[in-house]
């Protein structure tokens, strides 16, 4: 990966819109698809706000930590908590229909799997949970 | 997350604007739906024109507004989806709930 940028902020609502902002320009500056562009921001967005609820319980005393890395072939982003982690593959043996509406949450982990190319949960001891989304933006 | 209320031809209209993402955003949508549903309003489109961002928190404030109305014998359609909300409706299949429109007229024609 030639090119890094790294924020972290509170785990707070109002700055996931200062993240999309960030992977907005990001994107936009490299030049990738406008369908690509959404799937890659709409990504992000869901593993920070999983980041921010799940992993870091809305503790605004704790920050979600973000990560973007890219090159002409693929983009990468990671996005850490503090949290306790989850087993991610019992989570997707057991992932209700996003279509379903009697569930009205959930869909986060589908979106990031159906719009990205490989997304990835790895739990680091006495650091938390970091999550990789990479998707390829060679056209 | 702000909202403002507008009536048309017996249709109410939720004109959102802003970020609609969880957190409190859910329980003034959800406040607002059972305010209209106590007054009668049982014929909804929200207008999502100006929602600058939205997340799949967001998408289940929308799920929650359409069942409370649905239970209720009334109805919810979406007008001005942006792209980025399509993204989210398609990859879900909730484009197969939600009636979308793009011009208002339609969407309140639809309810008669």
């Amino acid at each position: 990966m030639t090119e890094k940028i790294s924020l972290q902020f509170p785990s707070k609502y109002k700055y996931l819109n200062l993240v999309d902002i960030l992977c907005n320009g990001i994107i936009r500056d490299i030049g990738v698809d406008p369908q690509t562009a959404t799937e890659i921001a709409v990504s992000v967005i869901e593993a920070c706000t999983n980041a921010l609820e799940h992993g870091n319980k809305s503790n605004p005393e704790v920050n979600v930590r973000v990560r973007f890395m890219w090159d002409d072939q693929k983009f990468v982003a990671d996005v850490s908590d503090s949290g306790e982690g989850f087993d991610y593959m019992d989570y997707l043996r057991h992932i209700p229909d996003p279509s379903d509406i009697e569930h009205i949450r959930g869909r986060g982990i589908f979106i990031m799997k159906e719009m990205m190319d490989d997304l990835r949960f790895e739990y680091i001891e006495n650091e938390g949970m970091k999550v990789t989304l990479e998707k390829s933006i060679s056209g | 997350m702000k909202y403002k209320i507008r009536e048309r031809e017996g249709v109410v209209i939720i004109d959102l604007s802003g970020k609609l993402m969880g957190g409190s955003d859910a329980d003034i949508f959800k406040e607002c739906i059972y305010d209209l549903l106590e007054d009668g309003k049982k014929k909804i489109i929200v207008n999502l024109g100006k929602v600058t961002w939205i997340n799949s928190a967001g998408v289940g404030i929308l799920i929650t507004g359409y069942t409370t109305m649905r239970k209720k014998e009334g109805d919810l359609k979406l007008l001005n989806v942006s792209e980025k909300i399509k993204s989210i409706l398609y990859v879900t299949k909730l484009n197969l709930i939600f009636e979308c429109y793009e011009s208002e007229e339609d969407a309140v024609k639809s309810y008669s």
